[in-house]
């Protein structure tokens, strides 16, 4: 038991034991840390003790007795209890208290009790109550020990290098402790290292640095420092940073000069404190009042600021921690003391990182981004050479950082983009959405139209011959489709993919910023390693892609820059084609690097894809439907070929409007559709967090395995049932601008049939098949009901004042069934409909010429919900490849459940 | 976290065995009134406020009556009265009634922990019933004690004596006194006033005293408060909708202070430690929505959960995202930045995007890792920014979040809108 009360000094009405401030952390020290391998001791700690030479003997963790905690400086022992510590020899006149707030006075209790030679107490706890802090004061009063904090970041000595207590001068004390005449007390933690800072800014370094803490009770506070400062003979100075409440600087005698900073007038605006317990104030300690203490000691009229610089020899307050450097050398000035050294800067605002995102923003908010002082512009130069955004990781079951649905529009977006915007923009449009996350201009989608079409001819390949044996085993064109797709395997790409790596360090390297800018010069590239780049002959199919791209008018600088080093390979040329896609929204860090590596893969999954969904005799040598090859790199568009693939014709102009319109819609219906879900699981099964593993061509395949007859073939339901109605009907031509049939008379017939037969199924209790494309669970229940999709659509062919009567039927029908009191309300048209009447108005001509069977109509309905879904999951694969984790999908065996 | 007023207090009161005033509440019948009034004679009629509101009497809001329809009168008059004490206004939801208790002495007395004395401390006068202010200072005693064996009868009867109290109220004060430190130390308070206490003749002509006002507030750090079962509503007019929700991640590792400034503020400003609090919350005034300290080195799961909250409830109408702070010493700025930057992701993908201009001032552990982090979001996001080391004067970052939110004001929450993809309706 320590009963023994240490000997005090000064003439204060309570125990102080120190009488200077170089006592307060001193290479002799030795401290003992309680609850030491807790979560902020365990980090903290080591950085002390290495810093100050080691000075921890032991520390304290009750049941982990034989653990040390290890440190720069060697293994601090750990034992159960302060006793057990002194048993084992250890001796030491510091302790250190890291336990959680209700622990923070036991702790205190235990020090004192058992160890006689106790002369300081440093409290880091936050959140101590007041009741413990009211007894943690009279114990340490009772036994003469010095307590600091609580609440506090401890102590720190520039001059010994010794830091006690908690993390002052952060994680390496050195760079803020510079020795000096200054000493520092502050109610903040944080702010006894900013001070410090900024005081080294203005040449004056720093003696004794203490960090006060701001509950109610401050143990160890301004009077008791006034006086060791006036004892120590290294400190000629102090900053002291208070704020309202308590009336501890009232009661401090300062006999050196000192600067206060008292912050805090608007807190007196506050009912209760935030941040600083001890921060609320009634009238006569509030900021004001403080300010005036302040005042008066000096014998100054005002705060000092650089503009109007109240001070005196005694000192200055200051009410913005910036004007203390300033205030600190008009005060020392006049006492005829000069900084310790030479200033180190000066606080001016440094933009260290910023971005305009090409705003115009007001001229005094363009404050320019410059050099980071050592070390940060190191470690800024190092970070700036990650190219592209790295997401964080997350589960990605039933997520998407790709794809939503709104559930009250029912409007699916990918990327932002809705897909009523999506359906006004071509397939090649769309691709780059998906791909790198931006809808591109028409550069970017002349880029896309040549490298996909590169692929699409698929004469005498495996990949044909695969698709063809299973398209003649009566597969759906999902299953055709993915025969092909499982040939076009990591080994097809890699050449591409690392092209696409060189590229990215050449282009890089050479401070590419637009992709397309006719005078940059690619230069001092390291030429070893752009020989991959290059084959000895000419590669035929690499020039043909580059003429591909002059005849349309996009030759990107890297492709250029190919061009010009001798003879590229095909894959160089594709992945300056890819690369020169993305680099923008690399650049602005939107997509990653996996994602570019990634893109000549896509491409070549995209081309083959839609060459193999039409039959093999489509595919001859030099061309393919009947379109040159020449012509598919020339002068076609996505859009035109995927057209060309599904129907075997060249569309017209409001064909390809329609097939557009189409292909936008059916983009994606977020991540909780069986198709993206397929797609998603196939990546999650195979890693996400090593991306280069993952296999794009099978992830497609569980997209494609994830289709069927009743997702994605479904949208042959509406059209089988116009192609009822309208059969015999006399129709030519559906987009007449005067109907060629009476679409009432049909609607109502139709009704009379519907109305008959469920009446029959009714009497029979059948149940009753539903008319395709009409009601929807959610845009139900009004007297008279729209899907909002279907309402866009139909006022945007309105607008291009085009007519398609299957469409207007639909409209028709709906009216039809409320009249003929089928339905209760008038049901809405819905997308379905809107679908099945586009596809049908392609196709009716063909159809009534007998070019297309019914067979082929249905392949070809399920086939243009491909093309785009295909598109949409590759967002998602490449979403999961970014973000997701390994095996994310799956459902926790607690959460399903067996069926009996 | 305060209790004014002698509903709660009489119970409180009880718990020690201190004689209180009897009272009822705003559901007493007109018997029970009656009652009261047989009893007392006069009744004292007070509105109930939640939280702590002083100075009613002053205010005008005590009734007194002695016959029931008095009462009833005051009882409508004060049911649902407005009392504003500097800049706050609060509306009274029902009335106490209290028995009057008819005496020649008023006592004043309270217990704080004085910043002085860093020690409790008792204030005591014989002259109560007043504002203690008002009272001549040779006739208060302040007198702190020692918290470890508390408030003893002698420290009492000597205070009493030094103020020349009369004779006759200082041996019932000297018995009755002392238990009202178990009240204040054994249920954590900070502060408890009783004033007036009125010195009541019973049956023998001894006085005893008779708690007539009862005041007191709790620490929020210490949970022995909640031994005392006081319902939770009694505080929760304290805390708006979102303070209650940052308090529900209350610990103690890190810091989760919040208090709503400005429900119309604009500028949104994180703040870390309490002295760029203090610093921020000055210079940003009426523009800041909310006064923060997220200090104190709190993990990614709480800073990701305490940004989420403020993003919920008040990025829609800020048009500066402000993370401020000074140079950390220990809080690990890339935890608490990824933290952030993720919270702020998840909203945009949630919400939508929100026109912001994103402003730091920060310095610490993992600094330039934590900046490229939020710099990728913003990026990502498309959100126009300036990040500012440490070594930047931070009463200057702070002038510059101002000059932003005021560009964004005048046409630039617009301009990044329409960088946003936004309509303009949604500006």
């Amino acid at each position: 038991m320590n009963n023994r009360k240490k000997p005090s000094v000064g003439s204060f009405k309570y125990h102080v034991g120190i009488s200077s401030l170089s006592e307060i952390a001193s290479r002799e020290d030795r401290v003992c840390v309680l609850n030491i391998l807790g979560g902020e001791s365990s980090v903290v700690t080591p950085i002390s003790h290495t810093y100050s030479g080691g000075n921890v003997v032991f520390g304290t963790a009750p049941g982990k007795a034989g653990q040390v905690l290890s440190t720069p400086g060697g293994d601090i022992p750990v034992y159960n209890s302060v006793l057990e510590g002194l048993e084992a020899g250890h001796h030491f006149n510091c302790g250190v208290v890291y336990l959680p707030p209700l622990a923070a006075r036991d702790g205190v209790a235990e020090l004192i009790r058992v160890n006689p030679d106790l002369r300081k107490i440093f409290i880091i706890t936050e959140k101590i109550s007041a009741h413990d802090a009211r007894e943690i004061r009279a114990m340490g009063q009772q036994h003469g020990v010095d307590i600091f904090g609580a609440n506090g970041l401890g102590v720190a000595d520039s001059w010994s290098q010794v830091r006690i207590g908690g993390a002052l001068g952060g994680d390496n004390p050195a760079d803020a402790l510079r020795p000096g005449s200054i000493a520092i007390f502050s109610n903040s933690g944080g702010f006894s290292t900013t001070i410090t800072q900024y005081l080294r800014m203005a040449g004056w370094g720093t003696s004794t640095v203490i960090s006060s803490g701001k509950d109610v009770y401050i143990q160890y506070a301004a009077p008791e420092f006034a006086y060791a400062l006036g004892n120590d003979e290294r400190s000629k100075a102090a900053v002291l940073y208070c704020e309202p409440g308590g009336y501890y600087e009232l009661d401090a005698d300062f006999t050196k000069p000192v600067v206060a900073c008292v912050v805090g007038r608007w807190k007196s605006k506050l009912t209760r404190a935030v941040g600083h317990a001890g921060a609320m104030a009634g009238e006569s300690d509030d900021a004001i009042a403080k300010e005036r203490w302040f005042m008066e000691r000096f014998g100054v009229d005002g705060v000092f600021t650089p503009d109007d610089p109240h001070f005196s020899s005694k000192g200055a307050l200051v009410t913005n921690i910036a004007h203390i450097p300033a205030a600190l050398t008009a005060v020392m000035k006049a006492n005829g003391i000069r900084p310790d050294f030479e200033p180190e800067g000066n606080l001016a605002l440094k933009a260290w990182f910023g971005s305009d995102q090409g705003i115009s923003l007001h001229p005094e908010l363009m404050v320019p981004v410059v050099e980071a002082v050592s070390p940060y512009n190191e470690q800024i130069t190092q970070l700036n050479k990650q190219i592209g955004i790295v997401f964080p990781r997350q589960a990605l079951k039933d997520a998407s950082g790709a794809s939503q649905m709104d559930p009250l529009s029912q409007v699916s977006s990918l990327y932002g983009v809705s897909m009523l915007q999506a359906a006004q923009q071509p397939l090649e449009s769309n691709v780059c959405l998906a791909l790198i996350r931006e809808s591109g201009g028409a550069r970017e989608q002349q880029l896309i139209n040549v490298a996909v079409a590169s692929f699409v001819n698929l004469y005498g390949t495996p990949e044909l011959a695969a698709a063809q044996a299973s398209r003649d085993a009566g597969n759906a064109p999902n299953a055709v489709l993915a025969a092909a797709l499982g040939i076009i395997g990591p080994r097809r790409q890699e050449r591409a993919r690392s092209a696409v790596s060189i590229l990215i360090d050449c282009l890089a390297d050479a401070r590419l910023t637009d992709p397309f800018d006719r005078n940059f010069k690619i230069l001092g590239i390291d030429q070893a390693r752009v020989k991959e780049l290059l084959t000895e002959q000419l590669d035929r199919r690499a020039e043909e892609l580059m003429v591909g791209l002059e005849e349309r008018g996009v030759m990107p600088v890297a492709v250029q820059w190919l061009k010009n080093l001798g003879h590229p390979s095909y894959d160089a040329v594709l992945a300056a084609i890819t690369t020169s896609l993305a680099w923008g929204a690399l650049m602005r860090k939107r997509i990653s690097r996996v994602t570019v590596e990634n893109l000549p893969w896509w491409i070549q999954l995209f081309g083959v894809l839609i060459g193999a969904s039409t039959d093999a005799s489509q595919h001859q040598e030099h061309e393919f439907c009947g379109v040159s090859n020449r012509s598919l790199l020339r002068d076609r568009s996505l859009t035109e070929i995927a057209y060309l693939a599904l129907l075997n014709r060249v569309p017209s102009p409001a064909d390809l409007f329609a097939f557009q319109t189409l292909t936008g819609l059916l983009l994606t219906n977020g991540p909780g559709s069986i198709s993206a879900q397929g797609a998603k699981g196939a990546v999650s099964a195979d890693g996400p967090e090593i991306p280069q593993r993952v296999q794009l061509n099978k992830a497609l395949i569980g997209f494609l395995s994830h289709c069927g007859y009743t997702h994605g073939g479904n949208g042959y339901e509406g059209i089988a049932f116009l192609v009822d109605q309208f059969r015999g009907s006399g129709l030519t031509d559906p987009g007449a601008k005067e109907y060629q049939v009476n679409v009432k008379a049909l609607a109502a017939q139709a009704v009379e049939r519907y109305a008959s037969y469920k009446s029959k199924c009714k009497s029979v209790g059948v149940e009753v098949a539903r008319v395709p494309g009409v009601n929807h669970p959610v845009f139900k229940g009004k007297p008279v009901n729209y899907d909002p999709r279907e309402v866009f659509m139909a006022d945007l062919f309105e607008s291009r004042g085009e007519i398609n009567i299957f469409h207007d039927f639909y409209r028709e029908l709906v009216q039809a069934l409320y009249e003929a009191g089928v339905t209760r309300d008038v049901y809405c048209v819905n997308v379905d409909a809107v679908i099945a009447a586009l596809l049908l108005k392609m196709v009716w001509q063909p159809m009534a010429r007998g070019e297309i069977n019914e067979q082929e109509l249905e392949t070809a309905a399920f086939t243009i919900f491909l093309y785009p879904r295909m598109l949409g999951c590759a967002a998602e694969i490449d979403d999961h490849i970014n973000r997701g984790k390994n095996m994310d999908t799956r459902t926790p065996a607690s959460r399903c459940s067996f069926v009996v | 976290m305060q209790i004014t007023g002698m509903l709660h207090g009489a119970r409180l009161l009880e718990l020690v065995g201190f004689p209180a005033t009897e009272v009822l509440g705003p559901d007493a019948t007109e018997q029970d009134i009656k009652s009261m009034l047989g009893r007392h004679g006069q009744i004292f009629i007070k509105p109930v406020f939640k939280g702590g509101v002083g100075k009613k009497g002053k205010a005008g809001l005590v009734g007194k009556a002695k016959d029931l329809k008095s009462v009833l009168l005051e009882k409508e008059r004060l049911y649902f009265a407005c009392h504003e004490s500097g800049h706050q206004q609060v509306k009274a939801n029902g009335v106490t009634f209290e028995a009057g208790v008819p005496a020649e002495h008023e006592i004043y007395f309270s217990i704080t922990d004085s910043t002085r004395f860093r020690a409790p401390t008792m204030t005591l006068t014989h002259l109560g019933g007043v504002d203690i202010e008002d009272v001549d200072k040779e006739n208060v005693a302040v007198i702190p004690f020692d918290p470890l064996t508390g408030l003893k009868a002698f420290v009492v009867a000597n205070a009493l004596t030094s103020i020349g109290a009369p004779k006759e109220v200082i041996s019932p004060l000297v018995q009755q006194l002392p238990k009202l430190w178990e009240l204040f130390h054994g249920f954590g308070m900070t502060t408890l006033e009783l004033n007036p206490i009125r010195m009541q003749i019973d049956r023998n002509g001894r006085l005893s005293p008779v708690a007539c006002d009862f005041k007191c507030s709790f620490d929020r750090d210490d949970p022995r408060w909640m031994r005392l079962g006081i319902p939770p509503q009694v505080f929760a007019a304290d805390y708006s909708d979102f303070e209650q929700e940052i308090n529900s991640l209350r610990t103690h590792q890190g810091q989760s202070d919040v208090y709503v400034i400005n429900a119309n503020g604009t500028v949104l400003a994180p703040t870390f430690g309490g002295g760029a609090n203090s610093l921020v919350t000055e210079m940003l005034g009426d523009d800041a929505i909310i006064s923060t300290d997220f200090g104190g080195n709190p993990p990614y799961s709480k800073m990701k959960e305490v940004a989420r909250i403020c993003f919920n409830h008040w990025l829609a109408q800020a048009n500066v995202l402000f993370i401020i702070g000074g140079k950390s010493n220990n809080t690990d700025i890339y935890e608490t930045f990824r933290a952030m930057a993720d919270a702020l992701r998840e909203y945009f993908s949630e919400h939508g995007p929100t026109p912001l201009y994103v402003v730091l001032g920060r310095g610490g552990p993992n600094l330039v890792r934590g900046m490229g982090t939020l710099r990728d979001t913003c990026d990502a996001l498309g959100l126009p920014y300036r990040f500012f080391g440490f070594d930047s004067d931070i009463s200057e970052v702070i002038h510059y979040a101002k000059k932003a939110d005021l560009w964004m004001k005048s046409g630039g929450r617009g301009q990044v809108a329409r960088r946003l993809g936004l309509p303009a309706c949604e500006v």
